[in-house]
């Protein structure tokens, strides 16, 4: 159906969105706790910050992003500790672009549940003798399972589906930085419109099947604990 | 087994001051308006909210100045307003949680027959009722074992039918492990307290053992409109044909109207309002009132305008008479004086 490219593409593109939601999960985990559970100064501005990629036209995060992670950028210089010339246009860079540009998705989610956990518990937890590790594991978890499950889904498909960003500080290097959205545009570019339709309909297949899940998912954990997790 | 403290804090808008001496057995009960500290004072000697000063339990130190205690380490039961069960787990899941971090030689099925939560394990929390859900989260503070109780308002989500009943368990609870009562219910300080502490504007006050605490003229307790005296007394024998059930206390019998008969022999606690008391010098004839009885006057203070309450003496006891201020005068009453008091009704605490 599809040409070795598309799927290769397509590969690219699920493996970014893999890696880029696992570091997001880790990453907002302690930083929504710590925007949803602690008074933090400058609370509100921190906040507008990663919630930036929500309302930046995703070129120009592009162009700050390639600006950082090119030759001359802080990410020239961990890119030459590698042995690389720079980030710009390789694998890592994309991860790294990804994260930014997907963060608000994860962290949102994550900060809601954490803020609707009900404090009651969580001091009962402590009385019952569970340490502050423990009360996480035991009680945090569960009941924010809900939150966890919207900010994996949002965070894997708003990666999937980026486009902006990845032609800015990825090029379209085949089994490197060549996402499937950048595969679509290149397609139409060429005007090969037959190849454009059936990556466009696998596309549009995945996003409906993960999306159709979260929501089905949501549903039952809904009706079992009311009012957590709201996804945004 | 005592708790010894002497902590100082900021609440919201002020400050909070308390030393005390919880004894280590018998309910305290720490009484006061609303908004006067009560539950901050409960959750500083927790742990759960910071404070200053020095908490110490059982030889042990909680809180110092260079150190305190996590609430995690400190071997305590508690019960707040509202149940706060864990909402993920079932009600025996939240037994087990606690059991396992904490209830190393528990006997749990003992604890969930005393709390009479049998039929209710495998239910989820949400479906449970403020009464049930409130059994189970005294049945869970159990389960871990604890050394001390701190109740803050346990009541106050139960609906009324469930109260007697939940008052019964912990009066239980407290003849073997000592229990810090929060409430702004004189009813449950009636049938609850050992002790009372008196919190009012952050500031706590010893008052003592109930009885005193509440016949105390200085302390606010006896100048209440509401004010008590509560006697000890046994259950006597019960008069079937005009349902009257007779309390003895001391050498005085006490008829209440009742229902049906109880133990006989059981020990009990009565309380007599200072309103349902009137005095007057010689026993009257022809009195509807069944309980008239000699007593001698203590002491005499004005308790609102046009009003005085009288510290009367019954034997052992002490009984309180609400009364019209000019009926003192005409009465010309004064302490050392024998008067009779007609006690107008008589219930059990």
């Amino acid at each position: 159906m599809l040409s070795d490219g598309d799927w290769l593409a397509l590969w690219v593109g699920i493996k970014l969105a893999l890696v880029t939601t696992a570091i997001l999960l880790l990453l907002c985990t302690p930083l929504a706790w710590w925007l949803a559970r602690r008074r933090v100064p400058g609370a509100a501005l921190l906040e507008a910050i990663f919630a930036l990629p929500l309302v930046l036209p995703p070129s120009v995060l592009g162009f700050y992003l390639l600006i950082v992670l090119g030759p001359q950028g802080p990410g020239g210089w961990l890119a030459q500790l590698a042995g690389m010339r720079s980030l710009a246009f390789s694998f890592p860079g994309l991860v790294i672009g990804s994260v930014v540009y997907s963060l608000p998705f994860v962290l949102q989610p994550l900060k809601n549940a954490f803020v609707a956990l009900d404090q009651r518990q969580l001091d009962m937890a402590a009385v019952a003798g569970a340490r502050p590790l423990d009360r996480f594991v035991s009680l945090v978890l569960p009941q924010a399972r809900p939150g966890y499950a919207s900010a994996a889904m949002l965070g894997f498909a708003h990666t999937l589906g980026e486009f902006g960003v990845v032609l800015m500080i990825g090029g379209s290097l085949a089994g490197q930085t060549r996402v499937a959205s950048v595969a679509l545009y290149e397609h139409v570019e060429a005007g090969d419109y037959a190849s454009a339709h059936r990556l466009a309909a696998v596309l549009m297949v995945i996003s409906v099947v993960l999306l159709w899940a979260l929501f089905r998912w949501q549903r039952r954990a809904g009706a079992q604990a009311r009012g957590r997790g709201d996804w945004l | 087994m005592t708790l010894e403290f002497d902590i100082h804090g900021r609440v919201g808008d002020f400050r909070l001051r308390a030393s005390g001496v919880l004894p280590g057995r018998g309910v305290t009960v720490l009484f006061g308006p609303s908004g006067t500290g009560k539950s901050s004072l409960l959750q500083m000697l927790a742990g759960l909210l910071p404070c200053e000063g020095h908490v110490r339990f059982d030889g042990h130190s909680w809180q110092s100045r260079h150190a305190a205690l996590p609430v995690w380490q400190r071997p305590l039961g508690m019960l707040q307003q509202q149940p706060a069960l864990f909402s993920h787990l079932t009600v025996a899941g939240n037994l087990e949680y606690v059991r396992k971090r904490r209830g190393g030689g528990v006997d749990v099925p003992a604890i969930v027959r005393e709390v009479r939560i049998e039929g209710l394990l495998h239910r989820r929390v949400q479906g449970l009722s403020g009464g049930e859900a409130q059994r189970v989260a005294l049945a869970r503070a159990l389960v871990g074992d604890p050394a001390l109780l701190l109740l803050d308002e346990p009541l106050s989500a139960v609906d009324l039918p469930h109260r007697e009943s939940l008052l019964q368990r912990i009066a239980m609870i407290a003849r073997r492990i000592p229990v810090l009562y929060v409430t702004h219910s004189l009813d449950e300080l009636l049938y609850l307290a050992d002790q009372v502490w008196l919190m009012d504007s952050g500031l706590l006050q010893d008052q003592g053992p109930v009885h005193q605490a509440l016949a105390s003229l200085d302390g606010p307790l006896a100048t209440r409109s509401d004010a008590c005296a509560l006697l000890n007394g046994v259950m006597g024998g019960f008069d079937e044909e005009d349902h009257l059930q007779a309390v003895k206390t001391g050498q005085h019998v006490f008829w209440l109207p009742a229902a049906q008969s109880r133990v006989t022999g059981e020990p009990v606690r009565l309380r007599i309002a200072a309103r349902d008391v009137s005095l007057t010098r010689s026993v009257p004839e022809g009195s509807s009132i069944l309980n008239i009885l000699p007593v001698t006057v203590v002491a005499v203070t004005p308790c609102g305008p046009g009003q005085h309450v009288v510290r009367l003496q019954l034997d052992e006891h002490i009984v309180l008479a609400r009364i019209s201020s000019r009926s003192l005068r005409e009465l010309a009453i004064q302490s050392g004086q024998r008067l009779y008091a007609q006690i107008k009704a008589v219930a059990l605490a």
